[in-house]
């Protein structure tokens, strides 16, 4: 269990890095957006549930409150993270951001 | 196992910190200064969470991470989001870096004098400390000192502060609230400028929807739960008014005031340090000092410890109305320019 939390704690880290990469380095504001939005998600909520393979949920029911918190909110970042970068899309395409093409520049 | 590198941490942490203040001044894009402020705020959430003081950093993060970023952005929603006037010229400039050198000075002058950090022979950590620790359950069955200490041992200052939020927003509603009378005779408003309404979209209002709920129950929790973990009246009451602060920005800000009207707002926000302030009287009333729990236990359940116990919730729960309610008068204020109608 300890084995499988490190693991994804690691690949969490990865993703953010990966997401920062894309972040600084994609063309336009829908990639940027779209990186950080997907890659945000997805590294928090793995670095979370390895948060909880660190420390589970004992036969005695020490652990479980923890895990159920967790839970709760790797439930709210997947609404929240989400639904916000929906906004800022809505609210970046509704400004007049255009969109990057391959022949553009 | 070896201890974690906490003050190399903590270094980082500050660095960040001075760096993102910088930034926040120098910065000539005012939303991007609002949101600069927040990760300056986070970071010091961060701080205070280092440095033990879960209570404080939960303030911090609820407070200045959260609601003053929305604060800020509703004001420039009715004002502009770029700094066009430069200050002064480079003799003013000087001026003010020598005012802030000498200031500075003074205040360095003076940490010597302070005890070291955590240092266990400085008056507050000999006597008072000690004294909390180990009185704080058998005077009250509180195991979170914090609390205690603060609707309790020093009821006082918390009964100021919480009206020190109550004047704040009597401030703002008195200073940005337009007659609706006389705004008719006079020069007509500018038309707002049309901008993104986050209100369109299905997606934000159902997701908010969803969320409120929960972000109320765990606010009611945080102001229950106050007195065995992080938590209180400041906390919870923030997050309430958040909570409705969500839905007037996702949807609008009309559909609030159907269910707050203004009248109810202020009366309200008033309401909560009333009730503080009269849980002091009534300890006045039943023979004792003002805000000395112990004389409640014959109106409240419980021994003389839970009486304490129940006036120490009885005044958070004071202080988690008035904060809420002044967090939602003030965002109505700043978002709607001061008219009650729309806005952010």
């Amino acid at each position: 269990m300890d084995f499988l939390g490190y693991i994804l704690i690691s690949s969490g880290v990865v993703f953010f890095l990966g997401t920062t990469i894309g972040l600084l380095r994609f063309p336009d504001f829908y990639t940027r957006m779209h990186a950080a939005g997907k890659g945000d998600t997805l590294s928090t909520v793995m670095i979370l549930i390895g948060c909880i393979c660190l420390n589970p949920a004992q036969e005695d029911g020490s652990g479980l409150l923890l895990a159920l918190k967790i839970l709760l909110i790797i439930n709210f970042i997947f609404i929240g993270s989400p639904t916000a970068t929906h906004a800022m899309m809505d609210a970046g395409n509704k400004a007049g951001a255009t969109p990057w093409r391959k022949d553009s520049k | 196992m070896p201890p974690l590198p906490i003050w190399q941490f903590d270094v980082l942490l500050l660095i960040l910190v001075v760096l993102f203040a910088v930034v926040a001044l120098s910065i000539r894009n005012l939303m991007g200064a609002a949101v600069v402020f927040g990760a300056y705020s986070f970071m010091m959430c961060l701080i205070w969470a280092g440095m033990g003081a879960v209570d404080v950093a939960f303030t911090e993060a609820a407070v200045g991470a959260g609601v003053s970023t929305v604060f800020v952005v509703s004001t420039l929603y009715n004002t502009s989001a770029t700094m066009r006037s430069r200050p002064g010229g480079l003799a003013f400039k000087l001026f003010i870096g020598l005012v802030v050198t000498i200031a500075g000075a003074f205040l360095l002058s003076a940490l010597p004098d302070f005890p070291k950090w955590g240092a266990s022979d400085s008056p507050v950590n000999a006597k008072v400390a000690p004294y909390y620790i180990l009185n704080t359950i058998a005077d009250s069955h509180v195991p979170n000192v914090v609390t205690s200490v603060l609707a309790d041992y020093r009821g006082f200052d918390t009964l100021l502060e919480t009206t020190v939020v109550f004047i704040a927003c009597i401030a703002i509603y008195s200073i940005l609230r337009v007659d609706k009378a006389k705004l008719e005779t006079g020069e007509p408003a500018a038309a707002p400028v049309p901008r993104y309404d986050p209100g369109d979209s299905l997606i934000v209002r159902q997701a908010s929807r969803f969320m409120v709920p929960f972000m109320q129950l765990f606010a009611l929790y945080v102001i229950a739960h106050g007195h065995y973990s992080p938590g209180g009246g400041f906390q919870g009451g923030v997050i309430l008014g958040a909570s409705l602060i969500l839905l007037a920005i996702s949807f609008d800000l009309k559909s609030l005031l159907r269910q707050w009207s203004e009248k109810t707002l202020m009366l309200l926000v008033a309401a909560g340090v009333f009730l503080y302030a009269a849980v002091g009287l009534a300890c006045m009333f039943m023979g004792g000092d003002y805000l000395d729990y112990v004389f409640l236990d014959s109106i409240l359940p419980g021994e003389k410890d839970m009486a304490r116990s129940h006036g120490i919730l009885l005044v958070e729960i004071g202080v988690g109305i008035t904060v809420m309610f002044s967090m939602i008068a003030i965002h109505i204020n700043l978002a709607s320019n001061g008219r009650f109608d729309r806005g952010l």
